[in-house]
This record gives structure tokens, sequence and C-alpha cells, in this order.
């Protein structure tokens, strides 16, 4: 029933004039959250009045790569074209104070300061305490807001690869992850200021999540459909593969209790998924959303937003069935209960049936379809080969053991 | 010796020296594996014109490779010679040339000539050249030597050591190499013929030395043994434009480059040493004869390092020579007092001087020739540039003076060696020493430091350290990682705030009047001091006004007031109880009546005919027989009388009131008792109010009072019972109703007092009346004596007093029993014509004795009561049953406790059965006595006294029994019991009448039916077909039977296993619930069961319970902003993660 009655789609902000590359969503707040566009487009949303506190048009030129908030209301960005823009949000908060109605309009706003860059960046992070910055360009450098230039540069001396996009660890705020375009995922400490350990994989990695809660959990969507999740004391394997997307996954995103996150995919899906369970997310689409560039939780755990190639926003509840608004103690303790027979009975065929089958968009099912025949067929070759060759010579190697190529040091 | 290839052109070629021979002959016995040869060659010595014959040694086994030269003057006739020596040894070699070269930079330039002929060798082949310098220098500058070993030495001393230090000492050197390579390059057109040119000059510098020589020269031994090894001699060959520097650059070439330049300076410091022992005679015995003092510790280490590796020897020898040279060459003009000074100030040794000297002047007999005016020549040009000489002495040294360094060479140069000469001197030397240890520890072997990884290799283990570094950091989390997956219900934020709770305190003092009112009320309490923080003051203040009495008048008040407040409680507390008695009281009333209502209506709605029937009888009996009226005879005799006293009248009318009270009892409308009309109006009046309650309570108090004063009143009621008339009346009633009292107390423990004194009431009042009410039966209330009626069936009197009376005798049942049995069944036999099937019909045979004996038993039971009426025998089936059941049911506890029972307990239990049951016979009997009377009277009576004559039966009947009991029990019990407790009679009783295995078998045949395939004709007839008288019954048409494919008893799955009964039924519509594997938590089936069959709901469970069972696993609090962890770095003190809690935005969110 309650599936049947799930409304996930709240609302779509938009402002962006081209796809929504990044989102980023400003720390110890619920709903404040900034997003950068392919137009050099960057926009301060306000999630739950669903307004804009700010919009700068032009913040770069190209597309923004990268967007974070820094300390006490400052907001960087980073752009293709070079250059690393602190801006001060602040001020924009307080003239949307002013021009709410008309909704924060454009302005002509200067950045605070510009940090030039030799190569175009892809992505910037900052230190949760400290006044620090990662970026990755072909390198990855940590800046200081207060220089101009790079204080530390990270990057492995062997690697050659651009670097797609950085993040500092939440909990151990000085361990830095970044993924590369040579199918990498480096580890950086900056209080070593070394790149510390790098696995190579048998596809790249599109976007990198820390845990929120559990501090040595990443997150890495990947450009094979899978999301992974590695355990940075132990690099060599994934410790869980989450496979569902029929297409490359473009982005993902820790729920703040880090028992679930949501991840956006090249096949126009959202999906949310819950920690340690690899299989059959909650999926979000609709028929306007194209390639979703950039996912995001909200504070509250409750609500997720995406960012797509359309160049809207779009606030999605993180439980499909969730009632919006002022719930009764009554009311709870019936939801709750509906929720505990549920789980209860979650072992029986027919309730699961329910609880499992999602509505896809035929393009989604189809495609699905066919990934899964070729994987059978995949699978059914590799068997008569092993049938076929002498025993024991090609064993069955387990999914997670072919995730990692190579780790090196 | 072969000697083949020495070739001796016109005379002009000398034969080879002996000492060279000796020396060939040597080599031979040190190196059997090798093939030497010298080879005679000559040359034109450019400066003097002369010839001069060259000695080649060659090793035959690396042809053009091993190219050793000796030359030797010509008139002197003494070749040079060399021996093949490692590669390193070769490099080492020029490697200390160099070194000298650089030592002797100062040196005067005398040499100066010697330095051109040596750049012409040079040219040729670098090593050669250098070998030939050193030959040169050797036999140039024997004479000198000893002085310029002794500044050689220090110089080398302060080149070497920073050496060892650094490196790059090298570069030095190559540049001087270099400067003198061009010198050399110009010098080299000049001559003809290097070797030549190099010996031609060493004899002229010998020649220009003192005469010393010349008495050295006569012993014609000095020899010099250069040893040059192949790679050498290869570079040689290649570069042949090369200079010295070329040299070097072959060592740059080579591997073991760092070694030798670390390998050399000690080398050269050897020679420092040695130089002592250069004196020595060429071979190496002789060498290690020659000892001087100074040297001796340090020639016992070489000698060890000797014994280990020769080859190193030898190259060690030789270099010693060459140094010697070097140092000669440098100090050629050089007196020999200064040499001795130097040599002084070094060892303070002057034979070792002496020696020296002998030994120059030993090796450099023939050199005298040579001339000495070219040297002269040179002198000048020497001079001019100070680092050609330097160069040349090194070189001329270098191959030098020695006579065979073979033997000379004490071995490897050791660190300590080095150290000797300082020993005297220096007083940082044993910090020296200290900090050399760790290189002279590995002595074996060339040890030096490692040379510092490559930067990628070094980082990479950097890298490496920090990740793992990184990891013991991150691992500091797990155990709260560890405490959040594990947890049941999580919470976010994590790490809450802790709640404070604000006081009264806290807030008042934050409290600041804002509003109008506020600031008023501020105001007032203000002037009035009584704020918070003033409220005492003022109250200690007004306390201080008050006087001594003042305050003694206000505690007695207060006191006071204290009193009457506990009195006010303790008042209410007494009420609360009373009232909570009377309430209690009520509802019991109240319940007994609907209880008694109950019987009432169930009853006449069971016998509605019978019971009006009863009803009217009794109502008649009761008209007839009660003294409710004064109709009845004792009533009319009284009225018959006339006059009547007071007490008469009051009997009388009290009579009139009792048969009133019955009457109305009996039409169920009202009860005249007192208690009861109390009680009435009390449960009438409860439900008004508490107040009424209450007084009705004292009321009720009052009543019982009156009750209690009633008692005496009956006491007086049997002064009436006294009287005569009363006697014969009640009699009978009087009896009956004792025993009822008896059955009474027995059954019910002996309580409800009221009972008791109803009892006493009645039975002096109206006897009949007793009988009557139980009659009515449903009015057990007000009977006790009914009240066993009302539980047990009607007619089941006799059975109640016969187990009373068994119950009485309180034997063990199966000791009541059998006795019973046993002993009742001579009486009985005569009447026994019904025996009464046995329930244990079917007994395994081997119990069939037993189940005789009970047999047997059962049916004179039988027989006793099968003569009396119908339902006496009922009730005696009944009892009989109950007993037996309880029988059994003893007997298999027992059976499951122990098996065996042994004989002589059951007789100990046995024993005092019957004479219990004895005195309970006797007692009943008393009893009974009149009851048999009254019954034999009963029996005249209407059929409708069954209960009373029943029970009269029975109680004969039992008595008839006790009898027997009394009779047989006492002869034959012991041996009865005996009998009768065998233990396969118990197991018999225990198992009487289960055939197990036929039921199963049974119920299997039933379960393979039901399940077997079927074929059901579901044809109606006369449907579809003819009927009627005639027609055919026509065959069953297929579309009507129906075939219910059942289980084929062949493919049971318990088919052919006697043992088990699988089922085959299969519940398809509850199979579609079945959960097809054990779900994740589970481990077994009970549990997941179990789990399942809790429910979860709240209508079966309580509130907390159900909020506990639907918990969800995660709860966030809204409005904040669960994320991210602490700041805390260091996990173990983080009891969970804490979060920033931000209050959300009013939103429509």
């Amino acid at each position: 029933m309650e599936r049947m009655f799930a409304k996930p789609f709240v609302a779509s902000l938009e402002g962006h004039v081209d796809a929504v590359e990044t989102m980023a969503r400003k720390p110890e707040t619920l709903d404040i959250v900034a997003s950068g566009s392919w137009d050099g487009g960057l926009i301060v949303h306000d999630v739950s009045r669903r307004s804009r506190l700010l919009h700068i048009e032009d913040a770069h030129k190209g597309k923004v790569s990268g967007v974070c908030f820094g300390q006490q209301d400052r907001l960087l960005s980073c752009g293709v074209d070079r250059n690393i823009k602190l801006w001060d949000s602040h001020k924009g908060f307080e003239e949307s104070g002013e021009e709410d109605d008309t909704g924060a309009g454009p302005s002509k706003r200067k950045p605070l300061s510009i940090f030039p860059g030799k190569a175009a960046f892809n992505s910037i992070d900052h230190h949760r305490y400290d006044p620090l910055f990662a970026t990755a360009s072909n390198l990855v450098q940590v800046w200081d807001e207060t220089k101009s230039a790079a204080i530390s540069n990270l990057t492995l001396p062997t690697s050659t690869e651009t670097v797609t996009a950085v993040k500092f660890n939440l909990a151990e705020a000085s361990v830095l992850a970044s993924i590369g375009s040579d199918r990498t995922f480096t580890l950086y400490d900056i209080r070593t200021g070394k790149a510390e350990r790098r696995i190579i994989m048998q596809m790249r990695s599109n976007a990198l999540s820390w845990s929120p809660t559990f501090p040595t959990t990443v997150l890495l969507a990947s450009e094979d459909h899978n999301l992974y999740t590695f355990d940075i004391r132990q690099l060599n394997t994934p410790s869980q593969i989450y496979k569902g997307h029929v297409a490359a996954v473009m982005s993902c995103d820790w729920s703040p209790t880090g028992l679930e996150f949501v991840s956006g995919g090249w096949d126009r899906t959202v999906r949310i998924w819950k920690e340690g369970v690899g299989t059959q997310p909650e999926v979000y689409h609709t028929k306007r959303m194209q390639r979703v560039m950039s996912t995001l939780y909200t504070g509250d755990a409750r609500f997720v937003l995406s960012g797509s190639d359309d160049g809207n926003v779009r606030i999605w509840k993180a439980h499909a069935s969730d009632k919006l608004g002022i719930v009764t103690a009554r009311e709870r303790a019936a939801i709750e209960y509906r929720q505990s027979l549920k789980a209860r009975w979650k072992a029986d065929a027919e309730v699961n049936k329910i609880a499992r089958t999602r509505h896809l968009p035929k393009p989604v099912y189809k495609a699905a379809q066919l990934k899964r025949t070729m994987l059978d067929a995949q699978r059914v070759k590799e068997e008569r080969r092993r049938k076929h060759s002498r025993a024991g010579e090609n064993k069955p190697k387990a999914e997670r053991k072919k995730v990692v190529i190579a780790e090196q040091s | 010796m072969n000697f083949a290839r020495s070739t001796f052109h016109g005379g002009l070629l000398q034969t080879p020296p002996p000492w060279l021979r000796d020396a060939v002959r040597d080599m031979r016995a040190r190196y059997p594996n090798d093939a030497f040869d010298v080879v005679g060659r000559l040359a034109l010595n450019p400066s003097t014109g002369g010839h001069v014959t060259i000695f080649r040694l060659v090793c035959g086994d690396c042809p053009g490779k091993l190219l050793l030269v000796m030359a030797k003057g010509r008139s002197s006739g003494k070749g040079a010679k060399s021996a093949q020596s490692s590669r390193k040894a070769g490099n080492a070699l020029g490697y200390a040339k160099r070194q000298s070269l650089k030592s002797k930079a100062l040196s005067p330039g005398d040499v100066g000539d010697v330095y051109e002929y040596q750049q012409e060798k040079v040219r040729r082949a670098k090593v050669k050249l250098q070998l030939e310098k050193d030959e040169l220098a050797g036999v140039g500058g024997a004479e000198s030597g000893s002085e310029e070993e002794g500044e050689g030495t220090t110089s080398r001393r302060r080149d070497t050591r920073p050496r060892l230090v650094g490196e790059n000492d090298d570069d030095d050197k190559i540049d001087e190499d270099e400067d003198e390579e061009i010198d050399s390059d110009g010098a080299f057109d000049e001559s003809d013929e290097e070797r030549f040119a190099g010996f031609s000059f060493s004899h002229k510098k010998k020649a220009k030395s003192k005469a010393k020589p010349k008495k050295k020269s006569d012993s014609g031994r000095s020899v010099r043994f250069a040893e040059v090894d192949l790679d050498e001699d290869g570079d040689g060959a290649k570069s042949d434009a090369q200079a010295d520097e070329a040299s070097e650059d072959s060592e740059a070439d080579e591997d073991e480059d760092e070694e030798e330049e670390e390998g050399d300076p000690s080398e050269f410091i050897d020679v420092l040493d040695v130089l002592d022992g250069r004196g020595e005679p060429e071979s190496e015995d002789e060498r290690g004869k020659a000892q001087r003092e100074d040297v001796q510790k340090e020639r016992a280490s070489r000698k060890t390092a000797e014994a280990d590796e020769e080859d190193e020897e030898m190259d060690s020898d030789e270099e010693a020579h060459s140094e010697e040279e070097d140092s000669e060459e440098g100090g050629d003009d050089e007196d020999e007092e200064m040499i001795s000074a130097s040599e002084v100030e070094e060892e303070g040794d002057d034979s070792a001087l002496l020696d020296l000297e002998n030994f120059v002047t030993g090796l450099d007999a023939g050199q005298k020739r040579k001339a000495p005016d070219d040297e002269d020549g040179k002198e000048g040009e020497e001079a001019k540039r100070a680092r050609k000489r330097r160069l040349l002495p090194e070189r001329t040294e270098a191959g030098a003076e020695n006579e065979f360094i073979a033997s000379s060479g004490a071995g490897k140069l050791n660190l300590d060696d080095l150290l000797a000469p300082l020993e005297g001197q220096s007083s940082n030397l044993q910090s020296l020493k200290k900090s050399a240890k760790v290189l002279s520890s590995s002595s074996g072997k060339v040890k030096t430091l490692s040379a510092p990884l490559p930067q990628r290799a070094a980082e990479k283990l950097d890298r490496e350290a920090a990740y793992e570094q990184t990891k013991e950091e991150v691992d500091k989390w797990k155990a709260t990682m560890q405490r959040i997956k594990e947890a049941e219900h999580l919470s976010f934020p994590l790490q809450a705030e802790p709640k404070s709770r604000t006081s009264n305190l806290e807030l008042a003092a934050k409290f600041k009047p804002t509003t109008e009112l506020e600031s008023a009320v501020d105001k007032l309490l203000k002037s009035a001091k009584m704020r918070e923080n003033e409220i005492a003051q003022t109250e200690s203040l007004k306390m201080n006004h008050l006087s001594v009495e003042e305050v003694a008048a206000r505690r007695a008040e207060l006191a006071k007031m204290r009193d009457l407040m506990f009195r006010a409680e303790a008042k209410a507390k007494r009420i609360a109880k009373i009232k909570s008695k009377t309430y209690r009281r009520l509802k019991k009333k109240e319940r007994a009546r609907l209880a008694a209502k109950l019987g009432e209506d169930s009853e006449e709605d069971l016998d509605d005919e019978e019971a009006r029937l009863k009803r009217e009888v009794e109502r008649a009996r009761e008209r007839a027989t009660l003294r409710h009226k004064n109709t009845g005879k004792w009533a009319k005799a009284m009225r018959g009388r006339g006059e009547l006293d007071e007490d008469q009248r009051r009997d009388i009318n009290e009579m009139l009131d009792r048969g009133e009270k019955l009457r109305r009892k009996i039409r169920g409308e009202g009860e005249s008792d007192d208690d009861e009309s109390d009680d009435e109006s009390d449960d009438a009046e409860g439900e008004e109010g508490i107040a009424r309650i209450k007084a009705k309570a004292f009321d009720e108090l009052a009543a019982l009072d009156a009750d209690q004063a009633e008692v005496p009143e009956g006491k007086k009621g049997k002064s009436i019972f006294e009287m005569k008339f009363m006697k014969d009346a009640m009699a009978r009633e009087q009896r009956k109703a004792h025993e009822m009292v008896d059955d009474f107390i027995k059954e019910m423990g002996g309580h409800d007092p009221d009972g008791d004194e109803e009892q006493g009431e009645r039975p002096d009042v109206d006897g009949p009346s007793g009988a009557i009410v139980q009659r009515v039966g449903g009015r057990v209330v007000y009977r006790p004596g009914a009240l066993n009626t009302g539980i047990r069936p009607v007619g089941s009197l006799a059975s109640d007093t016969s187990s009373v009376t068994l119950k009485s005798t309180d034997l063990p049942p199966e000791a009541r029993d059998t006795p019973i049995e046993q002993s009742a069944s001579p009486p009985s036999s005569p009447i026994a014509q019904r025996p009464v099937p046995p329930p244990a019909e079917e007994v395994n045979p081997w119990l069939a004795q037993a189940s005789a004996a009970a047999k047997a038993g059962q049916t004179k039971h039988e027989v006793a009561i099968s003569k009396e009426s119908g339902a006496a025998e009922k009730s005696k089936n009944k009892l009989r049953k109950r007993v037996q059941k309880r029988l059994e049911e003893k007997e298999k506890a027992q059976e499951d406790a122990a098996v065996d029972i042994s004989l002589s307990t059951v007789m100990t239990l046995s024993e005092p059965g019957p004479s219990k049951a004895k005195a309970a016979q006797t007692s009943t009997s008393s009893s009974a006595k009149p009851a048999s009377t009254s019954a034999a009277k009963g029996k005249a009576r209407a059929s409708q006294e069954d209960g009373d004559d029943s029970d009269s039966d029975a109680n004969s009947e039992v008595e008839e029994q006790e009898k027997a009991l009394a009779q047989k029990g006492k002869g034959k019990g012991k041996a009865n019991g005996v009998k009768a407790f065998e233990q396969r009679d118990l197991v018999a009783l225990a198992f009487a009448g289960d055939n197990v295995v036929q039921d199963f078998a049974e119920a299997k045949r039933r379960e393979i039916q039901e399940d077997a395939p079927k074929e059901i004709d579901t044809t109606l007839p006369g449907w579809g077909s003819w009927g009627g008288k005639g027609a055919k019954k026509a065959p069953p048409k297929p579309h009507l039977v129906k075939k219910v494919a059942g289980v084929d008893p062949t493919a049971r799955a318990d088919y052919k296993k006697a043992h088990v009964i699988i089922s085959e039924k299969r519940d398809k519509k509850a199979a579609k619930y079945l959960v097809k594997d054990l779900p994740y938590p589970y481990t077994s089936k009970a549990q997941f069961e179990r789990s399942m069959e809790v429910p979860l709901g709240t209508e079966w469970n309580t509130r907390l319970g159900f909020q506990r069972a639907t918990l969800p696993k995660v709860v966030t609090k809204i409005a904040c902003s669960c994320p991210q962890q602490s700041q805390l770095r260091t996990p173990a003190s983080t009891l969970g993660l804490p979060v920033a809690c931000v209050p959300q935005h009013p939103s429509t969110y």
C-alpha cells in the first residue's frame, strides 16, 4: 500500500542553465546547498525554502568543477578555468533576505580571492577544521585559504593521471583520498604530506565519499556500474560491492547517519542503498531527469538531492513513503508498527516480493535485463572454459578479488 | 724458467738478471695456474741515446692482455719485473700513484725530466706508464727515499684522512692529473720510447742522487716487482692517447671504484709502515724476516692479512714500494737529515732510516750510471711547474726502488695500520678509533656504509611507513565502529548534548522583569524585601524582634497543629479501613446471593416439572410437618390447654414466625433472617454513598452484636428443646444433622461459623425442616448439609458416606482397596448374580493373574451394591470407578518412580490399614446403626425419599463390608497384601487396556486408506438413465466418476516402516506461506518459530512492550543535522559520535 502511494519526488530547484556538475552541503546545516554547473554558474540553495540564497552566474569560465563550503560562510569553487575562487556566501544570504521575493537574482559579485592554478581543477574539498582545502587537477594540492599558492603537493611522484576528485575524511580530518583517470584510488595524509597508498582498479571511479560514521570506510562510484566500499586499512579488496545501476555511476554521497547512501548514475536514476546491502536499492526516476551528475543527502538524512544533466536540482525523499509534515505520536506508533510487521514477515515470499519490486522505466529495465543476460553468458562461458581445462588450472575468482588490480605504495 | 721469448738483439739485449729469474720462479710457485714469461726488449733511451733492455713479464693465459713490464738499465743488467695481479690491484695501484702525486705536489722539481718520460709512457698505456714511473722512481729515488718518505707519509696522511671522510678529493686529483697530462703530452712527443725513457730518467735521477745507491747496486738485487692487472692493460691499450687521467676514468668505469678508492688510502699508509721493511729482500719470505722494531706490531697484523689473501698482499706491497719511491723522489734533493728528522718525528726511530738507506742503495746499484745532466736540465722545468713535479715523483716512485714488493707487501691494510702512526701524537686518537671501529670491525672485506637508497625507493618506504601510521590512527576508531555496528538501536545524533534541567533558582537568578506587571511585582517584592535572595534575611530580622514567650507560643501552636493533623489522619485511615471492610462484606454477600439465584435458575431449567412437583410435595409436607401453624398437634394441644403462660406463648409465636419465614423462603421471595435482611439493606444502601456505608458499617457492627445477643436467645431455644415434647420429634433430625455437620466439616475443613450457628439453631427448632430444605436442592446456601448433595449427583449420599469412611481410615488406596474387596467377597458371593464386565479386558497374558484377582474383587463389590436400588448402584459404580482410577494413577506414578516395589514396604504399608479401618468401622457403625434402623422404616415410606434410602443403604453396606473386613482382615490381611502387590500386578494395572501396537497399526492402516487413490461414483440414480422396473442398471459414466489421486500405499514415505506414520498430506494453501530457508539472524527453526509466535500488536502486549518491539533501528532527531563525527581525535574518549545540533528552519519542508 505504501509503495503504491509513495511519492518520493518533492520539488525541483531550478536556476542552472547547464548540467549540474557538483553540489555541496554546508557543514553543520541541514539544507544550505551549493551547486555548480557546466555553464559556470554557482547557486546556493536554501532547500527547505526552495529559494536561492546566492546566484553567481559566471563564477567561472567553463564549468564549475567543484564547490565546497569553507569556514564561516565562505564558499570555495574551482573550475576548469584554472582558478579557485573564494566567495563570501554570507553576504549573499543577507541580500537574499532582502530580495527574497524575487528569488535572489544573479549578482555581479566578486570573489574574495582567487587562487590561480596551473591546470584545470576537477574537484575541491575543504578540511573539516582547519582553513585548508585540497584540490585535484593533474596534481593533488593542499592550499591554505590565506595563501595564494598551494602549500603542498601530495601527488604520487609516479602518477601521471588526471585526478578527478578529492575528499577529506570527516572524522580523521587529515586523511585525504583521491581518484584519478588512471583507474586509481589514492590515499593521502596531510600530516605526513604524502601519498600513502594507491590502488588500481578494473575501471575508473567517478566519485568518492567518506562515511561519516565509519571513518575507515570510503565509497567509490565506479564506471563499471557498481559502487564499492573500501576499508582503508585493507585496500586490496572492497568490503562490499553494490550492484544495481545499469550504467556508470556518476556520483555518490553518504547519508549523515552513515547507514545509507545515495548514488546517481548515467542511467538517469537515483538510487538509495543501505549500507552493507549490496542489492535492491530504492530507485528514483523521472521522465525528464537526465543523467545524474551529482547527488547529495541533506543534513537530517530525510531528503536527497540530485543534480542532473538537465540543469535541475531535484529534491527527493530519502524514504519514498515517508509522510511529510507533522506526524502525531499515534501515527508514528502505527507507522512503526507496520514497519516492524513488515520486517518480521520479510522472510515470507509474498511480502518480500512486494517489498522488493520496483517500477523501472523501460530503458532501465531493458538495460538491466540485457546486462543480466550478458553476465549470465559470461559466467556460463567461464564455467565451460573451466570445465574443459585441466582440473584446478583456473579457479573461479571471487568477484571481490577482481576489483583491485594492484596495490601500490 | 722459460726465457725462450726473451730475445737478445745484437748483444744489446741483456739476459734477464738472476733476481728476475728468481722472481719469476717465485711467481710461478705462487701461481701455478698461470703461465708467466719474461720477454726482453731493446729500447732507446732518448736522453742518453743508449739502449736499454726492457723485460716484460707476459702471461700466457691472457695473451696481449697482460703485459708486465720490467725495465732495467742496460748497463746495470737488471730487469724490471712485473707480476700479474687482479684488476683491482691495478686500479689500486693507479690510485696510489695519484695520491702520491698529489702529496708530492710541493716537492722540489728536480725530477722534471722523469715526469716527461713518464708522460710518454702514459700516452701509450697509462698503467704501464704508471708502473714504469714507479719503477723509475724506485730506481732513481732510491737513495734519497727515506727523507721523502717522511714527508710523503705525513702529507699522505693529511690527504688520506679527508679522503676517508669525503670523496671530493678524487676530483682534485683528477684535476691535477689532467694538468699533468697536458704537460706530459707535450713531453711525450719528444720521447721515442716510453719505457726506455722512463728508465733512463730514473737512472739519471739515481745517478744524480748520492753515492749511496752505488753500494746497493752491487748487491744487484733490487728488483721491481710491479703488478698490473689485465684490465689495466686493456685500458691502456684502449686509451693510448690518454694520459694519467685515463686511469682515473677507467677506475670510474669499474664497479669497484668506491671500494678501491677507499681501500687505497689504507694501502698507502700500509706502505708507510712498510717503508721500514723496504730494505727487505724481494721475496716475501725474506721480507718476513726483516723486521723493524717500530713496525713490528703492524707487521703482525699485516701478516694475518697476508695469510688471508695473497693477491691483495701483492698489491699492497707494490704500492707500498711506490709510495716509498714517491717520498724518495720528492725528497731527492733534500738531505737525509730531513728524512731522519721526519722519521724521528714519526716514529723516533733511526734504525729504520738506516735500513731504508741501505735498502735504497742496494736497490739501485746500476742506476748510478744514468746521466745526471738530464735531470738537472729538467729540474728547472720542474721547479717552474710544481704540479708536474708533484706528479713525477709519485710516478717514478711507484715503480720504485723496492726490491720486491711482492715480498715486502705485508698484506691488506687495516685501519689499525692507518691509525698506528698517530698513536704517539694525537690525543683524540681514541675517539677516532672508536668512530672507525665500525669500519674496522668488518675487517675481512672492505665494508662501507651502504649508499643511500635511490630516491624513489626511499620514498616508497616512506610512504609505506606513513600508510602504516595512518592505518594505526584510523584503527583507533575500531571500538566505536564496532559498537555502532552492533547496536540494536541507533539514535542520531549519537552524541547528544546532555540535557540540563533548569532549576527554579537558575530561572530566578536569570529572571529580569520585562513587562510592566513583572516590574511592578518586582518592585513590591523589593520594597518588602521578600525577593528570593533577601527573604531569609528578612525572616531572621523579624525573629529578632520577638520575645522568648512569643517564640514559645508559636512553637506550641505549631505543635498543636501538627497533633491535630496527625489525629485527623489517623481517623481518616480508620474510616477508610471500615469502609473497605464493609465493602468487602457487601461484595461477598452479593456474590453469594447471586450464586444462589443462579443455582435456582439452573435447577428450574433443568427439571422444570420435577422440581415444581417436588416443591409442591415439599410444601405439602411442610404444611403437614412444620410447626408454623397452630394447626399442628402440638399447637393444638397447647391451644387445648387453654391458658398459656408467657413462655409458652412466646414459643408459639416464635414457631409461627419461623413457619412464616420458611414459607417465604420456599417461595424464594424474601428472607426473614436477620443477617439476610441486614445484608440486603446494606447492599441496597451500599450503592448510595460513602457516608451511608460508613453508617452502615457501624450499623452492621451493631447488628453483629445483636446477633451475638441472639445466640443466648438460641440457648433459650435450647431450653425449649429440652422440653420433653420436643425430644421425640427432634431425635432423628438431630442425628441426621450431626451427620451432616460431620460431613460438612470434612468437606469444608471446618469453617463458616455462621453455618455452625445455624446448625446449632436449626436442629433444636425444627428437625424435619432440614430434610425438606435438602430436597429443595438449589438452596444450598442455607443448609450446609445440602452442599454435599449440590456437588454430588443425586443419590450419591451413600457413596459420600462410604467415601467418608474410606477417607477416615486414611489408608493408602491400594492398602484400603484390596482388603475391602477381598473381605467383601465371601459374604457377597452367594448374592453375586450380575458381574459387571471388568474394565481391563485385554490384559497382557503375563499379567493374567493379577487381573483375575482384580476382577474377582470388582465383581464382588458390584454384587454388594446391585442388590439395592438403581440410584445407589450407580453411585456405587461411580465410587468404585473413581477409586480404581485413583489406584491406577497412584500405581502408575509409583511405577514411574521405581518399578520395583519391594514386598516388605508394601507389607508395612498394608499393615496399618486394617486396624485403622476397624477403628473407622466402629466409629461409623455406631453412627450408622440408627440410620439403618431408620432406613428400614424409610423403606416403607414413599419412594421420593430416595436420598434417605440410599444413604441408609450405603451405610448398611459399608457396615457389612467393614464387618467382613474385621472378620477376614485379621487372618488373611498380610498374606493377601503380599499377593496383591506383586510387581506384575502393578504393571498390569498400570498398562491395563493399552495395546499400543495394535492401535498404532490400526491408525496407520486408516491413514493409508484415507490417502489411497479413490474413485468416487457420483452418479445419482435415476438421473440420465432409465429407472423403474426392468430397467438395466447402466454402467457408471466416466465423467461422473470422480477420481481422487491420492498417494499410492507403496509410494508412501513410511511404506515398510512399521514404526512410523509419515503424513502425506500437504496443505497447499498453507505451503504458500511457508518459509523456504531459515531467515538470517535465526539459527534454528524453533527459534524462528518462537519469534514468529510472539505477537507484536498492542492487543497482546503492554504499551511498553509494544513500543520496545516496534522501535525502529535508526531514529533521527529531526531538526538535527546528525552527520559527522567528533573533533575528538581520540576515539577512546568518545562514546558515540558527536553531532552538531542545529535548529531546523520552520518551514514547509
